[in-house]
């Protein structure tokens, strides 16, 4: 009987990363990346929690926000502005918990290519803005510099989204938590 | 023999065990993701509500007709009804509600029926600085002139609209043209227009009606409650309630 059911749990030994004594396999797996998965999503998810919180009690600035870019036609730009504090919202969430990290963090990164692009064309065009990244937003008197450190601000929670899609297991997740892993696979 | 066999039972039995336990696992794991998903939504969703219906229609708190900073008003303080006009000099659709609604909403100001604060803002400063130029124009005009002669070179704005794609916008001296028609003194307008000397007063104006809660134009409260609708179909609207 014993022999029996130890014969599978060896050969995993020998194929598979850290597989626990039930069989299945450990989340999420071995080495330092997880540990930097785990920084990235913290960073990452704090910054949009963050970031829709402060927009929750004025939803003018946030329109006004997205209006100050002068690329959006009138008709969408209302909807836009109440719709993105919900989605950084939620993006934000699962990014802290380690729920859904990989599709969380593409629609992190897609955001944040938006922004990206946003700021560089207000700053090309000369156009006078708060980027309204944490509240605030619409004309100022001079952003200064303040277009470039927000591009390099940006960049970087882009790289560290795009590692999150490429290995979103990481650990404190509470993806294994809820989730119970397929057993004998990799799963 | 026997003894075989029972190994054979025994290891089937484990398997269908396994088997069914991954099925339940399988199972929870596809309810816990719907779960999440529903949260998700539900949060997401939860805030573009909140936020859309606290930023839109039927919150709009802005001062009632007469007491606002940025506009010109038509009819007496005592009139039963009061309308709010927010417009802007180039939007298309303004010039629409002007055109459907100029003559039935004197008639009715003059009647002392309802008093109506016209508010010219640059909403469309995305399309040409004209709404930017005409409204400090507008700003110059009501300040020097007053609101008679303002009211009616607002008309005259509106009256010779140039479209959202025109090539040329109408520059400062034709604006200028324009406030003399409505009756302004041109030595006293002159330098204003044409220097854009109020483009501050534009700015307040314009970051005074999105802070009250305006998002587009024409935005029209009667009552302090938003009408919307086609340009005849507000006017009607008004005119059904303030002609009770």
């Amino acid at each position: 009987m014993s022999l029996v059911h130890r014969a599978p749990d060896s050969a995993h030994h020998a194929e598979g990363p850290a597989p626990r004594s039930d069989g299945s396999v450990s989340w999420p797996g071995p080495g330092v990346g997880p540990w930097v998965g785990l920084a990235a999503r913290l960073v990452v998810g704090g910054v949009w929690v963050v970031a829709s919180l402060l927009k929750l009690p004025d939803p003018q600035q946030s329109v006004r926000a997205v209006r100050a870019y002068e690329v959006l036609p009138e008709a969408v730009v209302p909807t836009l502005g109440a719709l993105l504090p919900g989605i950084e919202l939620v993006v934000g969430l699962l990014l802290l918990l380690g729920l859904a990290t990989r599709p969380a963090a593409v629609v992190s990164a897609v955001l944040l290519v938006v922004f990206v692009a946003a700021i560089s064309q207000a700053w090309a065009r000369g156009l006078t803005i708060d980027c309204g990244c944490f509240g605030g937003g619409g004309q100022v008197a001079d952003p200064g510099s303040s277009y470039f450190w927000e591009i390099v601000r940006d960049v970087g929670l882009l790289l560290a989204s795009a590692w999150l899609v490429a290995r979103p297991r990481t650990r404190m997740s509470l993806h294994p938590v809820l989730f119970s892993a397929p057993r004998g696979h990799r799963g | 023999m026997a003894k075989k066999q029972n190994t054979n039972e025994r290891a089937a039995r484990a398997a269908a065990a396994l088997a069914a336990q991954q099925k339940a696992e399988k199972r929870r794991n596809i309810i816990t993701a719907v779960v999440v998903g529903l949260v998700v939504v539900l949060i997401a969703g939860g805030v573009f509500v909140y936020l859309l219906g606290k930023g839109n229609q039927g919150d709009i708190a802005a001062a009632g007709a007469g007491e606002g900073e940025y506009g010109v008003t038509i009819g007496d303080a005592d009139a039963p009804h009061e309308v709010v006009v927010y417009e802007d000099f180039l939007c298309p659709y303004c010039g629409q509600l002007e055109a459907a609604s100029r003559d039935d909403f004197t008639e009715a100001a003059n009647a002392g029926q309802v008093q109506i604060e016209y508010r010219p803002f640059n909403l469309l400063s995305g399309i040409s600085d004209y709404s930017e130029r005409a409204t400090s124009a507008f700003a110059v005009v009501l300040t020097e002139e007053g609101a008679t002669v303002a009211k009616k070179f607002h008309d005259i704005l509106y009256e010779n609209q140039p479209s959202e794609s025109a090539e040329e916008f109408p520059d400062n001296q034709q604006l200028l043209d324009w406030a003399v028609e409505a009756g302004a003194d041109e030595a006293t307008v002159s330098d204003g227009i044409l220097d854009q000397t109020m483009t501050d007063w534009v700015e307040e104006a314009t970051t005074a009606a999105t802070d009250a809660g305006v998002s587009g134009t024409p935005t029209v409260l009667l009552d302090g409650e938003q009408v919307s609708g086609t340009a005849d179909q507000i006017v009607q609207t008004v005119l059904d309630t303030v002609q009770e």
